[in-house]
């Protein structure tokens, strides 16, 4: 007796224990699952912040306009200003001779250059007498003047991107912030806020083993004169710690005098905490 | 009238607004230097000229205050004249040559010899803000010069950081330089050594009183591991316990009321509460694990202690209301001697790693652990100092045993004891 599709599946039902395909679906689902659990595949990780990087400029002293950017950027500047150097360096060197005769002095000094091509253009003239072999010669000549030419000047242009490989400066945190983070300005140096910061920071004294807390936290606000004195002092949240209260009062007293002009009167609103020494 | 006064209040909130926001945010989150310079200069005679007295306070003050960590101490050399002028109130110090010299504060002093009395005058000033911070006039025996600079270093520590210094305390550890085992008391700074105990057996043990100048140790004075109590200044002492087995390990609470004690009287180690006059007051662990080593948090609510009931020895902590019990470490396959900050922040305890063991300190969480030595020999038997701010421990090194003392975060480590002698188990004082 030939049994249908159904009644061969009925029976084949039949014969496990009820529940039994239920199981073996979980436990091919479990076994789907487990090795993904072992690889960490479904585990969330959270993307990891980067810590953060500080830079200190130990060499930069402060302009009114800081150029910004990483030490790449600045040395991009200093090309972009090479460049139009040879255009205006000629211009010095040949000025001072025109004065006492302007005009005739700078002919020779140009024509010179043309001269060995254009002699032989004059002597044309008496060209049949110049013999096929003399002229020959001659062309030789030329076309070796101006191969040693391009020589020298791949030369000198292969010297020239040597001095500048060698020159450039690369910075060792890929993607740290140098300089001032405005991206803007035009002088090489730091801002007047980053040198009263390290005026500031240099006159501060503070021991860790003052105290056992170093999640303290203090905003003073200090307004210094054109001059570069301190003119007013407020106190805007104490940290509640007398030792690190004390020390801020002692280096905003010793920071009395930049010892350098601000050019304006500012007003800087400056925080003092201990993160850099947490870790 | 009305409407001019609202104008001038919202021209003032908006001048007030404005100038907070045109303020230049600068962000300082280190200082520049983390020690102060300090300025030590040296004692000057208000009266006959004694330069041992001048010397002894000199070297006591330029330890101890090194030892803090806190300062960064000027060189004598380039001290101008202000250092050699007994002007002791700040109007008749010259800031100005301090400040030149860079130095942020300076001490300045003084002393007298009459009779048999003497006086020291003490003074430490901030030459930045040009006032005076601390100042004593100390009067003592002429042998107490040691004591009185150690006295003015804890005042200054506690007038830069509001909590007084420990180098007035002291430690007691056990030697055997009688070539027993004894209980000695020393100084700080590993001076005047005492013995205090002659049982010509073995002491194991110290532990302080924190009231009154009293100590616990164990003894075999009797043949047994008793637990005895001595006071240190009348010499009296008496068995607090002495059931069979061992009565070790014995640590005041916090309160001193209680003690708590590793007793064995029934086969095995556990832990007991007993009172001061050495009833059991309440049994603390019930294990067929060894316990030993019990140390009190300051709260006086848990006792860190350690205990082989997983394998191998661990510190565990119990509460005491519930008997509750915890396990502290799980790294390292023998962790000895807890002691617990006296802040409570921290635990220090010796493990043994690499086949020697160093101390770690953990937070009572289980938490933020951390190596605090290095190098070779055995370091063991931490304690804290009772401001928490230095460790002492002992070393055992090329066959020789002796005590170290070293800044909480593991720096600044010194030598105490005088070689020649085995020196372990110390015990640091209270504020003496």
């Amino acid at each position: 007796m030939k049994l249908s599709k159904k009644q061969n599946w009925q029976r084949l039902h039949s014969r496990f224990e009820p529940g039994f395909m239920r199981m073996l679906l979980l436990s091919v689902a479990i076994h789907v699952l487990l090795p993904a659990f072992y690889t960490g595949l479904l585990y969330f990780s959270p993307p990891k912040e980067k810590p953060p990087v500080y830079r200190v400029n130990l060499v930069n002293k402060p302009v009114k306009n800081p150029q910004a950017g990483r030490p790449e950027a600045s040395q991009k500047k200093q090309e972009t200003v090479k460049k139009t150097q040879p255009k205006a360096s000629p211009k010095p060197v040949v000025k001072p001779k025109p004065k006492p005769a302007p005009k005739p002095k700078p002919k020779p000094v140009v024509k010179p250059k043309p001269k060995p091509v254009a002699k032989p253009k004059p002597k044309p003239a008496p060209k049949p007498t110049v013999s096929k072999a003399d002229e020959q010669s001659l062309a030789q000549k030329i076309d070796a003047m101006r191969r040693q030419k391009e020589r020298e000047d791949r030369i000198a242009k292969l010297k020239e991107d040597l001095a500048r490989e060698r020159d450039k400066v690369v910075s060792p945190v890929v993607d740290a912030p140098v300089g001032e983070i405005t991206g803007k300005g035009d002088e090489e140096g730091i801002a007047f806020a980053s040198y009263v910061k390290a005026y500031i920071t240099e006159q501060w004294r503070y021991s860790p083993y003052l105290g056992n807390n170093l999640n303290l936290e203090a905003v003073w606000v200090l307004v210094y004169s054109a001059e570069g004195q301190l003119v007013h002092k407020k106190v805007i949240a104490k940290s509640g710690n007398r030792a690190f209260d004390d020390s801020l009062l002692r280096a905003i007293l010793k920071s009395q005098d930049l010892g350098r002009e601000l050019g304006e009167k500012t007003e800087f609103e400056v925080t003092f905490n201990l993160r850099e020494m947490q870790n | 009238m009305k409407n001019g006064r609202l104008f001038l209040v919202i021209v003032a909130l908006l001048l007030t607004s404005l100038s907070s926001a045109w303020a230049v945010k600068i962000e300082i989150s280190a200082p520049g230097e983390q020690e102060i310079p300090l300025a030590l200069t040296s004692f000057l005679p208000m009266g006959p000229i004694k330069p041992e007295i001048a010397q002894e306070i000199d070297a006591v003050l330029e330890a101890d205050l090194s030892l803090s960590g806190l300062f960064s101490l000027v060189d004598r050399g380039a001290f101008l004249s202000d250092a050699e002028s007994l002007g002791l109130s700040s109007v008749q110090v010259d800031f100005a040559q301090w400040k030149l010299l860079g130095a942020e504060a300076v001490i300045k002093g003084g002393y007298r010899v009459e009779g048999d009395r003497l006086i020291i005058e003490a003074r430490l000033f901030d030459v930045v803000a040009r006032r005076m911070l601390t100042g004593r006039r100390y009067i003592g025996k002429l042998d107490e010069a040691r004591r009185i600079a150690h006295t003015f270093a804890d005042q200054v520590l506690l007038s830069l950081t509001g909590t007084k210094g420990p180098f007035s305390s002291r430690i007691a550890y056990i030697s055997n330089r009688t070539g027993k085992k004894e209980l000695y008391l020393m100084e700080v700074d590993g001076h005047a050594p005492v013995r205090l105990t002659s049982h010509r057996k073995i002491v194991l043990n110290p532990d302080f009183s924190p009231v009154g100048k009293e100590l616990l140790f164990t003894s075999y004075k009797n043949g047994n591991p008793d637990l005895f109590r001595k006071e240190i200044y009348t010499g009296r002492e008496s068995r607090l316990s002495h059931r069979k087995g061992l009565n070790i390990g014995g640590r005041y609470s916090p309160d001193g009321r209680e003690v708590a004690v590793t007793l064995s009287k029934d086969k095995n180690s556990e832990l007991y509460l007993l009172g001061t006059d050495g009833t059991i007051h309440k049994r603390l662990t019930n294990h067929w694990g060894i316990d030993v080593d019990p140390s009190w948090s300051p709260a006086g609510n848990e006792i860190a202690f350690v205990s082989d009931r997983r394998g191998n020895p661990h510190v565990y902590i119990v509460k005491l209301d519930s008997l509750e019990v915890r396990r502290l470490t799980f790294d390292g396959k023998y962790n000895a001697t807890p002691a617990w900050s006296p802040d409570g922040k921290r635990i220090a305890f010796s493990r043994l790693e690499d086949k020697r063991f160093d101390i770690y300190t953990i937070k009572p969480d289980g938490t933020d652990q951390r190596r605090l030595t290095f190098g070779p020999g055995n370091k063991e038997h931490p304690r804290w100092s009772p401001d928490g701010r230095f460790l002492v421990y002992s070393l055992d090194h090329n066959n020789e045993k002796s005590i170290y003392l070293m800044r909480a975060d593991g720096t600044g480590t010194r030598r105490i004891s005088a070689p020649g002698g085995d020196d372990s188990h110390p015990a640091w004082s209270g504020h003496w």
